[in-house]
Formats: C-alpha cells, sequence, structure tokens
C-alpha cells in the first residue's frame, strides 16, 4: 500500500548552496572551504595577526636589535624610544623589545608544538580505542577520567617538579595534559566505524586494520580534529604563559611572554607599562588564533542556515510587502 | 454546494536567503470544504509543507512569509491577521500535526500537561479540569490506560502512541481544521493504518475538515476525498480521488502512481521512476515547471506555462496535453493516458 | 533513582583510586627514584639510608602505596621537609580561602551570564548580542594573570580604589566589608574566563532549542511566544549548561590558582605554587588530591542534578511501554 516516490534529497525548504547554478566544474572540498574563510573578516584578521608573530619569530634574530638576556644595569628601566630601545629597558637593563620577539619565538614554537604532538598522541590513543573496543578501550577510558578529573595547572606544576622545566620537557608536559579531548573525539568517531559495512569489506578484502584506522581517520575525523587543533595552539600558549608567570614554566637565560609579566608586576610601582606589552602579545596571539579556528568551524559547517535577526527580517518583510501593494 | 472552510488564492509564499526570496509556492488556488479530507501529494520540495506552515502564519517564524495572494478560513483573511490574532486560532479552530512525533513533543513535559496546555489556553480551563478532559482526550484516540499516561513523558511513549498523542493535543479544542504534515512517514506501516482510521474516525465524529499533506499516493487514496498534485511550488492536477486514480492525466500524477512498485502488478519490469530531479525553487525551467523530466513534452511546454484545462466535473491538469482545439496537439479533442502510459483517444 | 545513585557514587570511588595510584606513581617515576624527591640533599649515604628507612622507602612499591593511602584516610596527610609541619595544618585554613573565591567568582558569572546569554538568543545579532561575544572571545585569550596585573596598576595603584592584595588588610580579618573590596578584583578576573564560556553557551543552547520540533509545536497550540521562550524552551536549554558546570571544574580550580598567585590571596593555589617552589611534595601530593577530589565529587553532583531535572534519564533498567 505505502508506496514512495522516487526520492530527492532536496529539502522542502529551499536553500541557496555555494556552488553557482552555471558552475562547471565542481570545487574541491578545500577549495570551498577557503573561500568561505576568507569571508569571513574576524578569521582573515586573525590569520594577518598571527602571521605577523610568525614571521617576527622566525625572523627574530634579524629584527631583535639587542640580544634579549643581555643586561646593561647601567641603562635599566629606560622609557621607550630612549636610544635605540624600542620599547625601553626592563630592570636589569635588557632590552624590552628583544625580550618580545624572542619570547613571541619560545611561545609560539610551544603552542605549534604542543598541538602537534597532542594531536597525535590523542588521534592514535582514540583511535585505538575505539577501533579495537574492549579491554584497551576500558584502560584508555579511565586514563582519560583520570587525567581530566586532577585540576591541569597543578598536574603541569607537579610533573614539572619532578622531572625539571626544561624547554622540551614543557613540551612534552603540556602534551601529556592536553591530549584526552582530541582522543574522545576520535574515538567517538571509530566507535561509528565499528559498525559500518564497509569496514567488513575491507577486511574481506586483505586491507589491514591500521590502513582501515588511517584511512578512516584521514576522511572523517579531520575536520573536527583541525579546528580542536588550532585552538588547540592557544589554550597551550596560555598554559605555558601561565606556567612561566608563576616561574614553573620556561626559565632563564630564555625567555616567555609569562615570564616577562612577572618581572613587571614585581616593578609595577615603577614602571606598570612594562607589564602591557607581554601581555598585550599573549592576547593577540591567542585571540587569533581563536578567530581562525571558529573560522575554520564556521567554514567547515555544512549547514547554510541564513542567520537572519530578527530585526533584518522585519525590515525585509515590511520593504517586500510595501513593494507589492 | 457545501461550505468552503479553507480557501487559498493565489498564494504565493517564501523565504528569506542570502539576500533573496526565494518563492517556495507560486500562485496556487486550492478549497476544502466542510467536513472534506484534501490530500495535498508531492515529492520532497514541492511545496506541500509550505503550504501548511503559511495557513498557520507559521512561515514567519522560519524566516519566510506570504508574498502575495490571499488565504481565507471561514471567510476571514488569514493571511493579513496579525501574530496576536492567529495565536487565538492556532491549535483552536485550526490545528496543524506535524511529522517526527517523537521529536514534537516537549521532553520535559508529561503527555497530560501538554494536552491540557491547549485546553487552559484556549478554553480557559483550571488545571485540574484540564487534566480530566486530558485524560478522557488520550481515551478518545485510543490510548489504553490514560490515566496512567498522562502522567509519563514523551520518552516512555512509542512513536505510534506519540503521534495519538499529538492528535489528541491537536483535536482538544474541537478544531474546525485538521493540517496533518505526513503525520504516518515517520512510523511503522502497520501504525500508518492505525493512524489513518483514527484520523478518519475522528473526523467521522467531530465533522472536522483535514488537509493531510503527503509524498505517499497510497495514503491518498486511503482517505482523501479531493487530492491536489504540487510539483515544484505549483499545483499540476486537482480533482476527487476517484477522478485522479480512474483517470490520471497530468504525465507528473501518471509517473507518480506508475512509480508505485506493483501498482500494475506487472512483475517482469523494471521500477519506473520519473527522470531528472526536482528543480531548485530559484532555477525553475522556463515554460511548463516539469517539462524537462515529460515524456510528452511538446514546443509549446518549453516556451509556456499551461493554465488550467478541464478534465470533467471536478478534475483538471495544468499540461498543454489537454489543450482542446490546438494547432500544436497531435491528438484532440481529448486525450486520456492510462495507467499504463499508452495514450488514447 | 537510587540505582543510578548508588551507580555513580561507586563509579566516583574508582576514579579517586585510580587517581590516587596515578598520582603515587607520578611521584615514584622520577628519575633518581623517590629518594631523590623525599629526601632532602646533601644528606650522606649513611644518613640517606636511615631516613629512607624511616620514610617506608625500602618498601616495595605496593606496600608503599598502601601506607601512604592508609594514612591519607585516617587524615594523616604527612609533614613537610622543611620544620616537619603536619601538612593538614597548613593546607586546611587554606581552602576555605579559596572555596570563598571560587565560589564568589562562580555564583556572580552564572547570575550575569545564564539570564544574558539567553536573552541574546532571542534577539541574535543585536547590539547586546554583540556585546556578548566581544566579552566572550575577550574573555577567552585574555591571560588571566594579565588581566590582572592590569587592573590592579589601575584601580589599585593608580585610583587607590580596593586593595592591591592580600584578602584581609593587616588588622581586618574577618571584617566582611574588607573582605568585599579584597574580592572585587580577584573575583573580576576569575569570572572574566568562566563567563566568556557561560555566556556563549547558554546562547547557543537556547538557539538549539529553539529550533526543535516540539517549540513548533507549541507555536502551532496557540502559545504566547513569551510562554514559548521561557516556558518551553528555557527548561530544555538549562540541562545541558548542568554537565557544562562539571566540565569546568578543573579549569576553575586552576584559574583560582593563578588568580590567588597575582594577588596572593592566601588560598590552595598559592600554596602549591609556593610548596612547588621548595619541592614540598608531600603538600603537592595532598593539594592534587584534594583539588581533584573537589573535581569528583562536583562532577557527581552535577550528575545527580541533571538526572533529577531531565526526564529522559534512564534512572533503573527500566524500558519503554
Amino acid at each position: 500500500m505505502s508506496a514512495n516516490l522516487q526520492p530527492t534529497s532536496h529539502p522542502s525548504v529551499p536553500v541557496q548552496t555555494g556552488a553557482a547554478p552555471n558552475a562547471e566544474k565542481p570545487i574541491g572540498p578545500w577549495r570551498q572551504t577557503w573561500n568561505k574563510f576568507k569571508r569571513n573578516p574576524f578569521a582573515m584578521t586573525g590569520l594577518a595577526i598571527l602571521l605577523i608573530f610568525v614571521l617576527s619569530a622566525i625572523l627574530a634574530p634579524y629584527i631583535a636589535p639587542y640580544d634579549p638576556a643581555k643586561q646593561d644595569l647601567m641603562n635599566s628601566n629606560l622609557k621607550p624610544f630612549t636610544g635605540n630601545h624600542f620599547l625601553g629597558t626592563d630592570e636589569l637593563g635588557r632590552d624590552i623589545f628583544s625580550r618580545i620577539v624572542f619570547s613571541g619565538r619560545v611561545s609560539l614554537t610551544v603552542g605549534f608544538s604542543v598541538a602537534a604532538v597532542s594531536v597525535l598522541i590523542g588521534s592514535l590513543i582514540g583511535a585505538i580505542s575505539g577501533y579495537f573496543g574492549g579491554w584497551i578501550d576500558i584502560i584508555f577510558m579511565r586514563l582519560i577520567d583520570v587525567m581530566i578529573s586532577i585540576p591541569t595547572l597543578f598536574l603541569n606544576i607537579l610533573i614539572g617538579a619532578i622531572f625539571g622545566t626544561k624547554f622540551i620537557y614543557i613540551i612534552l608536559i603540556l602534551s601529556f595534559t592536553s591530549w584526552m579531548g582530541v582522543a574522545r573525539l576520535v574515538r567517538g568517531n571509530f566507535l561509528q566505524l565499528r559498525e559500518m559495512q564497509y569496514v567488513e569489506a575491507a577486511k574481506a578484502i586483505g586491507v589491514s586494520s591500521w590502513g582501515i584506522i588511517f584511512r578512516h581517520l584521514l576522511r572523517n575525523a579531520s575536520f573536527p580534529i583541525i579546528v580542536n587543533a588550532t585552538l588547540m595552539v592557544g589554550g597551550a600558549i596560555l598554559a605555558e604563559s601561565g606556567l612561566s608567570y608563576l616561574g614553573l614554566g620556561i626559565q632563564m637565560p630564555q625567555t616567555s611572554w609569562g615570564q616577562m609579566l612577572s618581572n613587571a608586576q614585581e616593578f609595577m610601582l615603577i614602571d606598570p607599562i612594562q607589564g602591557v606589552y607581554p601581555g598585550l602579545c599573549i592576547f593577540l596571539v591567542v585571540l587569533s588564533v581563536n578567530f581562525i579556528g571558529d573560522g575554520i568551524r564556521d567554514a567547515l559547517d555544512p549547514r547554510q542556515k541564513m542567520h537572519l535577526s530578527p530585526r533584518r527580517l522585519e525590515k525585509w518583510r515590511a520593504k517586500f510587502s510595501k513593494s507589492t501593494k | 454546494m457545501a461550505r468552503k472552510i479553507l480557501e487559498v488564492n493565489e498564494m504565493s509564499a517564501g523565504f528569506f536567503v542570502n539576500k533573496e526570496i526565494l518563492k517556495a509556492t507560486d500562485r496556487i488556488s486550492f478549497s476544502v470544504e466542510e467536513g472534506q479530507t484534501l490530500c495535498i501529494v508531492g515529492e520532497s520540495g514541492s511545496g506541500k509543507s509550505v503550504t501548511s506552515l503559511a495557513v498557520m502564519r507559521l512561515i514567519d517564524y522560519a524566516g519566510g512569509m506570504i508574498l502575495e495572494g490571499d488565504i481565507k478560513f471561514n471567510g476571514e483573511i488569514l493571511s493579513e491577521k496579525d501574530q496576536d490574532e492567529m495565536r487565538s486560532i492556532r491549535g483552536n479552530q485550526i490545528a496543524m500535526i506535524f511529522q517526527d512525533p517523537m521529536s514534537s513533543l516537549n521532553p520535559v513535559f508529561t503527555v497530560g500537561e501538554q494536552i491540557a496546555e491547549s485546553l487552559r489556553l484556549h478554553q480557559r480551563k483550571s488545571p485540574k479540569d484540564a487534566m480530566k478532559m486530558a485524560i478522557d482526550l488520550l481515551r478518545e484516540v485510543g490510548i489504553p490506560s490514560p490515566e496512567v499516561r498522562a502522567r509519563q513523558y514523551p520518552h516512555e511513549l512509542s512513536g505510534g502512541m506519540c503521534q495519538r498523542v499529538v492528535i489528541a493535543i491537536a483535536l482538544a479544542c474541537r478544531p474546525e481544521l485538521l493540517i496533518a504534515d505526513e503525520p504516518t512517514t515517520a512510523l511503522d506501516v502497520t501504525v500508518q493504518a492505525q493512524i489513518l482510521d483514527l484520523l478518519q474516525q475522528l473526523q467521522r465524529e467531530t465533522g472536522m475538515s483535514i488537509v493531510l499533506i503527503t509524498h505517499d499516493m497510497g495514503v491518498a487514496a486511503e482517505v482523501a476525498d479531493r487530492i491536489v498534485v504540487m510539483y515544484a511550488g505549483g499545483i499540476m492536477e486537482e480533482g476527487s480521488v476517484e477522478e485522479i486514480f480512474s483517470k490520471p492525466s497530468h504525465p507528473y500524477t501518471v509517473g507518480l502512481l506508475k512509480s508505485i512498485p506493483g501498482f500494475e502488478a506487472k512483475t517482469e519490469e523494471d521500477l519506473y521512476t520519473i527522470k531528472g530531479n526536482i528543480p531548485r525553487i530559484n532555477q525553475l525551467p522556463g515554460g511548463c515547471r516539469f517539462h524537462p523530466r515529460c515524456p510528452h513534452a511538446m514546443d509549446i511546454c518549453r516556451r509556456e506555462e499551461p493554465g488550467f484545462f478541464q478534465l470533467g466535473n471536478d478534475h483538471k491538469a495544468a499540461c498543454w496535453l489537454f489543450e482542446e482545439h490546438s494547432d500544436e496537439s497531435p491528438l484532440s479533442p481529448r486525450i486520456n493516458i492510462g495507467s499504463q502510459g499508452e495514450v488514447t483517444v | 533513582m537510587g540505582e543510578y545513585l548508588v551507580r555513580r557514587i561507586l563509579q566516583s570511588v574508582v576514579v579517586l583510586f585510580l587517581i590516587s595510584v596515578f598520582t603515587f606513581g607520578l611521584i615514584h617515576a622520577a628519575p633518581g627514584g623517590p629518594t631523590q624527591i623525599f629526601l632532602s640533599p646533601g644528606l650522606s649515604v649513611e644518613a640517606g639510608k636511615i631516613k629512607a628507612h624511616e620514610l617506608g622507602l625500602d618498601q616495595p612499591i605496593p606496600v608503599q602505596y598502601l601506607q601512604w593511602m592508609g594514612n591519607i584516610l585516617s587524615g594523616d596527610l604527612g609533614s613537610t621537609f622543611k620544620n616537619n609541619i603536619p601538612v593538614g595544618d597548613i593546607l586546611w585554613p587554606t581552602v576555605k580561602n579559596t572555596l570563598i573565591l571560587m565560589g564568589a567568582a562562580w555564583i556572580l558569572t552564572l547570575i550575569i551570564a545564564i539570564p544574558w546569554g539567553i536573552y541574546n538568543s532571542t534577539k541574535e545579532y543585536g547590539l547586546s548580542d554583540q556585546t556578548a561575544s566581544f566579552i566572550s572571545y575577550t574573555g577567552f585569550a585574555m591571560p588571566a594573570f594579565w588581566f590582572g596585573i592590569i587592573l590592579q596598576s589601575y584601580f589599585s595603584l593608580k585610583l587607590d580604589w580596593l586593595p592591591l592584595s592580600d584578602m584581609y588588610t593587616m588588622g581586618k580579618e574577618g571584617n566582611i566589608s574588607d573582605l568585599f573590596m579584597h574580592l572585587i578584583l580577584p573575583v573580576s578576573v576569575l569570572s572574566l574566563g568562566m563567563l566568556a564560556g557561560y555566556l556563549k553557551y547558554a546562547r547557543s543552547s537556547m538557539l538549539e532549542v529553539l529550533e526543535q520540533d516540539y517549540i513548533r509545536t507549541a507555536r502551532a497550540k496557540g502559545v504566547k511566544e513569551n510562554k514559548v521562550v521561557f516556558r518551553h524552551a528555557l527548561r530544555n536549554a538549562l540541562i545541558p549548561l548542568i554537565t557544562l558546570f562539571g566540565l569546568d571544574l578543573p579549569i576553575l580550580v586552576g584559574g583560582a590558582a593563578l588568580t590567588e598567585a597575582v594577588f596572593n590571596w592566601p588560598g590552595m593555589g598559592r600554596l602549591f605554587v609556593e610548596m612547588a617552589n621548595s619541592r614540598e611534595y608531600s603538600v603537592l601530593m595532598a593539594i592534587t588530591l584534594l583539588g581533584a577530589v573537589f573535581v569528583v565529587v562536583g562532577n557527581l553532583i552535577a550528575d545527580i542534578l541533571y538526572a533529577v531535572v531531565d526526564p529522559r534519564v534512564q534512572l533503573s533498567k527500566g524500558g519503554k511501554s
């Protein structure tokens, strides 16, 4: 009795798609995403700012006029624009601008490295856990529960206190405490994968488990992982800065924005302006990264919902009824 | 001639998308008489759901509006009322039920509370009275142990029962018109039949009119008094259920019927599909909107959109094949396309 | 409900147990072994051996763990290396202070964020919404310690409206209005970060709910728009926020620690930092455990609350009828 007509995927509410009706070649998904991203002013601004910071980090030795660790007690606490000191000097006579630039190098390196390593660890653990299930899954899930229950700052400090705070250790420690989010994401994805038919089919022709895992990961989970990874860069920079501020992160002679802030606080009474620069840098970098991450997420969102504010909707309604009445 | 409960006149409704207005219905007209069941049949994207949203003026909440034409209910022009006025009509004189019963009910309120709300809103019943009446309504729609059920939450009920609850909510204030948008699509086949039976029984008891929207010709065959076939925002064919099923005329209607597997009891045939896809509303072909997919498309079909041609007492179709005394049409005066697709005079 | 409660509590206990194992394992995984951690350098090898035996460090690891847990559970948190002060004496007074700070910030955040976020969902892209969005982005990117320093240098040093740091002015301990003045800056700092998140999620939760079919049903019933939002939508929108409280806790505790460092607030966090600098591992372990207990209990409460408020949660193994 029940007869279904030829099914179409067309929703009953008409929706404009991104591809123009006269497009001849279908645009690839990456290109399409970039196009959407380009149209987001916040995302593009963030990208620009981040690029400036990244460039200055790479070119640090060339743009910094002084060695950031070089102390010059005769010239301490100089105001900006005194001599060659663009932003002045701190209480030990170190050029603030040079310190800022080199700190950028440190913080950005930490940020990107931690994001990369966490995503690597997290994806691996999540994939294995989700795909194989059973005891492996249970163990990893309990591990994740444990690690997210301990306040991250405490854990970071504790591990740092036990194992040391060398630069490479900072990266490892921060990665060690931030892979859990990605792991859960990937695991969820793989739980679905196990149900799917094509896994059976692939296995039947002899594709190895690892092959399946890798390919599935790339195809399905890459988008949310990318968004996650981007936002994690900001998180890692904030975490590193926090640790350094407390004196439990990047140690001298290396310099970090967090470190500079703790200096600045000590000498707030003498020269409060010193506290502005490093904090501003952290803020701008994290803000940019967040804009970019959100921009990527919005660009990847398949839903084409038109965001019309109620006010604009009313305006359109009024405009239309006026023209037809 | 029975009284017309609902009259839709040259109505176009559309949505604001990306700074444009996309028309989902294009000057459609139809009417429903008292006590009648009208089925609007069409594929996804035909504009049938939009029509019902427009009648209820719920389209305003979905980012759309009625662009031209008007809608009359009992002689009153609905399309010009403001939302405050509509609210006293919705759930009261006109009620609407939707496709997915489980998600149509609020998960944090009991089933009884949700029915009672209608009664308290429109009939100003006290909470106690409203709840009592709610229980009666549950019984009326065929739910056993209604006192127990009334205190349960939607997730504790099966799909079929949820739909009965939804019907109870709709019928609480004895509306004159019930609009049902694909009420059985999300249900199992056996439950579908039960719900359709229930609707017909309630119609007999209350004398209400029903507009039932569906993509399933089988459903239409079972409950409709009259059928309207919609395609890409326009009406292709309209008529009584007997006329439509015995003498389907518009090529689209014929295609729909032929698509039903087993309809013609031919065993060794491939499944028939209407070739092509529904055009997007902003990419309608010129001329007749169906011509790119029509096996009988003629030259005039590509150039001009056909009006309605009368085919019988209560039967009309928008197709150039039925233009009498036309020089272009090789077939005149009257064409019949049988259910096998063969053309006879 | 009873069965769910028992199940959840059991789960929490298991997690706490695993956390203790994890923390213990961490300490004992140190390069150089636990002796490096628990013994001060400079002890001669002989003295070292005696001290090690005293502390039970020559026992097999599982035995050490049981000893440690046994002590903890009976209230003995160990003592500091310097001056052998019982950890409990230094720790407990600070906990109260941290709770005051966290509690005040949390309450302030909820009072502002939830109503405002929900209002913004009804007037998407309006001025209020844009403002809140601005605050959200700022709060997510703002390093708490920088914000704190700026507030300090402006409101305290420059304008002298508010005290610079600490919990009480010397001599005014216990004075409520003094406490209030001291709370303003740190709470502002701590709240900003939380506000960012709650504003965003209250708004998006509400928006998601307003898209649901049952809201369409409510409108089709003729319910007034006001009631649709406040009666039909609100409860559904608030429920997922409860889960958010739970997930937020570990971050809140950490954030409080940083804020305490900036403002020299005498709480758990500041203590942790001090002790980290002097490598007082017994205190560090105790605070870590305490922080974890707080998070686990907080999550437990959130889950129970969720089960109470959302009728869909299967409390027992019942099925559909």
